[in-house]
């Protein structure tokens, strides 16, 4: 596949793979990101992958454009041989009650499905991570069903419930920690995303795969989930 | 226990160093000094690496009593400081005793004083930053800015070294008008020719509107011919210009991906000076080259290497 290096600044180049959300795309994505993550450059501070992008911050003061991307260019050129990163399957277990998911009657009236069609569409699909961005460990899922994509809430709420799992147009994510956002909140997880005790910080990285799991309420309660 | 006791957290002041590294990818900020010139000079003064924590002062109003002899120096906005109802002059070292009390005042010419001390401040570690993420609620003290009450240890130096101070010569000015260099990229094509001279021709002004995370500038609207990009990284710098076609730069704590349409980035060593601008301040664009961005890091960052303290 053809990748296209921009300047983005003067310490950054960005590597375009595409130009929408692809699961091809975003497969050639995670590749260049887990090859040059393993690579462990000395001088690349930053890499950052997003769904059809890859940024590379590096050491200005020892390295330039071109020569960040001839060191890019000849890893990922060798890479492409290379067995594809093994990804994790991650499973997170969500509450699906109407007392955590606080925009599942709104859903229902918009889609014309029940409770029940809402959260079956949902914990169906295994999840691709394609970023991660807007907090630490908010990581973008896609895609959902087509049946439940819908648009953000006019009126973004000042404080989503910490662990909440919510939708919005073909991607799904768990808010991290409480945060102002406008994505409609379908159930609540008791599992930490961000914490300083996991390997990497984060639960999910990209190019995870994902599932969702139903829970009683008691069992939520019982994992450490609060209401 | 040396250290400062927070008499009053002022306006918003937090302890940071270079920032943040290598967790973008999983959404941690970069975060760090809003100006690594003032920051790298306090740090210099008092004979700390360039990346030693200083505590970063935005606008002031902080009152600092020392717990023991310390050595210090303060560079960046003039906010008037006073001890035993003396005026500490910025830009030069301080010795301190113990009971002194440091009163900062409201700065009218800049943004942000860095106060650093000679051996650093022993404040948590945090991802590998000794940084504050404001709105991640991370690093420095309990990720917050600093209240009443509040401790901040330093360690203990016996060996109080000799006054030291900027030359005249290099101590910056703070202009209410200033230009800051960009490197076009990301989507500059997105933007047409009459969309660029608009936007190189035009003075913008900081009316105020943004915090450590980015500013917003106002004057001239562009428009791009998008509205909206896939999602995508952001670099320090990065000028995006949204549907309201109004610049804002992103800085320090920026959000690691955006989907704005980008005319290109203001390079590291001009945002320095723009987050230094005043509310009220003007600020003009001009294109740079590679070659120029290069010439322009390197001349900063060798002046601290050729003093042997980066």
């Amino acid at each position: 596949m053809k990748r296209v290096y921009k300047i983005a600044s003067e310490s950054s180049v960005i590597l375009y793979f595409g130009e929408s959300i692809d699961p091809v795309v975003s497969k050639e994505v995670q590749k260049a990101y887990h090859a040059l993550k393993e690579a462990k450059v000395e001088g690349f501070y930053e890499l950052i992958p997003s769904y059809a992008s890859l940024m590379v911050v590096y050491d200005v003061l020892s390295l330039t454009f071109d020569g960040a991307c001839e060191r890019i260019e000849s890893i990922l050129s060798h890479a492409n041989t290379l067995l594809e990163h093994a990804s994790n399957i991650v499973t997170i277990p969500v509450y699906y009650g109407l007392d955590a998911g606080l925009d599942l009657e709104l859903l229902c009236e918009e889609k014309g499905l029940s409770v029940e069609e809402i959260i079956a569409l949902h914990v169906k699909s295994i999840y691709s991570v394609y970023a991660i961005g807007f907090a630490p460990g908010f990581a973008y899922l896609g895609e959902i069903d087509a049946r439940l994509a819908t648009a953000r809430l006019a009126n973004p709420r000042k404080a989503v419930p910490k662990g909440s799992v919510a939708i919005a147009d073909r991607q799904t994510a768990v808010y991290p920690a409480q945060s102002p956002g406008g994505w409609k909140v379908l159930g609540r997880t008791p599992t930490a995303m961000f914490d300083a005790t996991y390997k990497g910080l984060s639960l999910l990285h990209v190019g995870d795969s994902v599932r969702f799991e139903p829970i009683s309420k008691e069992m939520f309660l019982k994992l450490g989930g609060e209401l | 226990m040396n250290g400062f006791l927070v008499q009053n957290g002022g306006i918003q002041s937090s302890i940071q160093d270079v920032g943040r590294q290598g967790l973008s990818d999983i959404g941690l900020t970069q975060s760090g000094a809003m100006d690594e010139l003032a920051f790298g000079y306090a740090n210099m003064l008092v004979g700390n690496t360039f990346n030693t924590p200083a505590l970063e002062i935005a606008i002031g109003g902080v009152v600092l009593e020392a717990q023991g002899v310390m050595r210090i120096a303060i560079c960046g906005a003039n906010m008037q400081i006073t001890c035993k109802e003396k005026v500490l002059a910025l830009w030069q070292t301080h010795t301190l005793q113990k009971g002194d009390v440091l009163h900062f005042s409201f700065a009218s010419d800049a943004q942000f004083a860095y106060l650093a001390v000679e051996g650093g401040f022993q404040t948590p570690y945090a991802y590998g930053s000794f940084s504050t993420s404001l709105k991640e609620g991370l690093g420095g003290i309990e990720g917050r800015k600093l209240k009443v009450g509040d401790f901040l240890l330093v360690l203990a130096h016996q060996n109080v070294g000799e006054k030291r101070k900027i030359q005249e010569a290099f101590v910056p000015s703070y202009p209410e008008e200033i230009t800051v260099r960009l490197l076009k990229g990301y989507q500059e094509e997105r933007f047409d020719a009459e969309a660029q001279r608009l936007f190189f021709g035009s003075t913008y002004t900081f009316k105020g509107e943004g915090d450590r995370m980015g500013y917003r500038l106002s004057g001239e609207k562009i428009v791009p011919s998008v509205t909206g990009i896939l999602s995508e990284p952001i670099c320090y710098g990065a000028v995006q210009i949204p549907s309201h076609g109004e610049p804002i730069v992103l800085l320090k704590e920026r959000q690691t991906i955006g989907g704005y349409p980008k005319i290109g980035s203001v390079i590291g060593v001009d945002c320095f000076k723009l987050a230094q601008l005043k509310t009220g301040g003007k600020v003009r664009f001009c294109e740079v080259t590679l070659d120029e961005a290069y010439r322009a890091t390197y001349t900063f960052y060798d002046f601290f290497k050729n003093i042997g303290v980066c």
